[in-house]
């Protein structure tokens, strides 16, 4: 139900009918939709918006461990600074 | 689910430690209000570098942190919780009187006292109200509980009273007029000794009313108040974080501090950027030449040749044009990073709230111990605004109160993070984009605690050749 258009260059426009906002590529259109009028999607839409849900769910969980080894590395190095520095 | 939730406690643990091992260094110094304050500083037990380093970290720990917070239903329940209590009209009406009268009172024995009561700003009406009360303590009232200026604003009184609104303003200059007028009111602040003497101060005040008189007749005070007062924009951009707001449909509507920023859309260009960014920089920029090192700087840079306004006006203007860049900067950078049709000048206006929350931090890092040693003095001259007491009485604070203001830089920037976490969770639809469009505004965040965590630790000293 949404509108795929291409104005010459750029990316393609896809733009949510309900609300006019436009986005570059379907997958975040769907995300938008799923997100900001889960009531008007038809099944297969809800289906399409699950997958790109948990798509995007496998990208979180590698960026919290590499998140979580930052926050380890600052957490262990600021220690060992501390012990080093402080008096 | 459950191993997210492991891993946020971690997280809170360490941020915890990090805050906890901030505190054991006795990081002491007070930056009070340029001309009332007296000094006091202890030595840092950690190096500055790490101190600096450790605060700077907090920041981006917590920004990592809150990114751990995916859940767009939690985040919104967060920023859209209010509650409402009803005000019966009878008692608004008689509020707004009475706020109005005490505004005029205020304003009538600012003028008149500074011309006739002592001139020594520590028992002088005008300088002790002026400073210790409307500059430090009201706007921290504004933004910790509520903004009432505007039943308050003496100007805004009178010019209702009048005919007004004789020309139209020109809405094209948004907020610049405001943003141009509170750079000018803190250069007569550090610059025209308007803290030292009240006769100065009376005729400076003065000045304004008769200046805003003539804006607000013009142009009506409406538009006046809301885009050019330089004191009234301050004091409304300061009043969007607190909890209460006074409005005419439901009374008086609660929200959690700071979460009016995320939902509501009162920054619109970047004007309202700029005056965001200005109530940041003139916080860091009085914090720096009431600095040893500052006045030391400028020192060096006056003796090389320079005359010394230029030098402060090159600082102030530069460091504003600089602050403001960054961010803008940020803004672009972020569009670079992601799938967006947002415009750089689109997000940059979504992020700008958060700027907000940060100047609250500074500003109780600056004026919060200061307040509180000048209260006694502050109710003597309320409660006796004619008879100035000898002895004027200051608090003397305990040690510890210097640790507070590194605090108050934190949880500033806490805040500030959350709401461009919240921000950025209304304007992206994936998740992982809302994560990412956060990482320079991440950056200029960290710059910005970091320059001002340094000031808060430095030694303060009268700025030199002013
Ligand atoms: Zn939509």
């Amino acid at each position: 139900m949404s509108d795929t258009r291409n104005d010459g260059d750029g990316p393609d426009r896809h733009v949510c009918e309900r609300c006019g906002d436009a986005y570059p590529s379907a997958r975040l259109l769907t995300l938008h939709r799923g997100a900001r009028h889960p009531d008007d999607l038809t099944a297969d839409e809800v289906e399409a918006y699950r997958e790109a849900y948990y798509a995007e769910e496998r990208e979180l969980k590698s960026f919290r461990i590499r998140a979580l080894g930052v926050l380890v590395l600052m957490y262990f190095g600021f220690l060992i600074l501390f012990i080093l520095f402080a008096s | 689910m459950n191993r997210t939730t492991t891993l946020r406690r971690f997280g809170v643990s360490l941020l915890f430690a990090s805050l906890v091992s901030l505190l054991a260094a006795p990081v002491a110094a007070s930056n009070g209000a340029v001309g009332l304050a007296g000094a006091s500083q202890d030595n840092l037990a950690v190096p500055q570098w790490l101190y600096l380093a450790t605060g700077g970290a907090t920041v981006g720990a917590s920004a990592l942190l809150a990114s751990f917070v995916t859940d767009r239903r939690f985040i919104e329940r967060v920023h859209s919780w209010r509650t409402s209590v009803a005000l019966d009209d009878v008692v608004r009406r008689g509020l707004g009187i009475v706020g109005s009268v005490l505004g005029l009172a205020l304003l009538g024995f600012i003028v008149y006292l500074g011309f006739t009561g002592p001139q020594a700003p520590t028992l002088n009406f005008a300088i002790i109200v002026t400073f210790a009360g409307l500059r430090a303590g009201y706007t921290m009232f504004t933004y910790l509980v509520g903004d009432t200026w505007r039943a308050v604003n003496p100007w805004r009184t009178v010019a209702t009273l009048l005919p007004n609104g004789f020309v139209e303003y020109p809405h094209k200059l948004g907020r610049w007029p405001a943003v141009a007028g509170i750079l000018a009111l803190v250069w007569v602040e550090t610059a025209a000794g308007v803290t030292r003497q009240p006769n100065l101060l009376a005729m400076a005040v003065a000045g304004y009313s008769v200046l805003t008189l003539l804006g607000a007749l013009l142009v009506g005070p409406d538009d006046w108040f809301d885009c050019a007062d330089p004191v009234s924009v301050f004091l409304r951009f300061y009043g969007r974080v607190a909890p209460i707001r006074w409005n005419d449909e439901d009374g008086l509507s609660v929200r959690l501090p700071g979460m009016r920023l995320v939902t509501d859309d009162e920054v619109t260009d970047l004007a309202d950027i700029a005056v965001a960014v200005v109530l940041v920089w003139e916080l860091t920029f009085s914090g720096f030449v009431t600095t040893e090192q500052g006045a030391a700087a400028i020192t060096a840079v006056v003796e090389a040749g320079l005359p010394a306004l230029v030098v402060y006006g090159v600082l102030y203007l530069g460091g504003f044009a600089a602050f403001l860049g960054l961010y803008v900067l940020a803004s672009h950078l972020t569009v670079r990073r992601i799938e967006t049709f947002e415009t750089p000048r689109a997000l940059a206006v979504r992020f700008a709230p958060s700027l907000l929350a940060i100047a609250v931090g500074y500003h109780l890092a600056h004026y919060f111990a200061f307040s509180v040693s000048l209260s006694p003095m502050l109710v003597g001259a309320l409660t006796a605004p004619l008879s100035p007491p000898a002895n004027p009485v200051v608090l003397t604070l305990p040690a510890w109160f210097g640790a507070l203001n590194v605090v108050f830089v934190l949880l500033g920037h806490l805040l500030a993070v959350w709401v461009a976490h919240s921000q950025a969770y209304d304007t992206f639809p994936s998740r992982m984009q809302a994560i990412r469009s956060q990482l320079p505004f991440v950056v200029v965040m960290i710059f910005y605690t970091i320059v001002s965590l340094w000031l808060v630790s430095l030694p303060t000293a009268s700025p030199p050749f002013l």
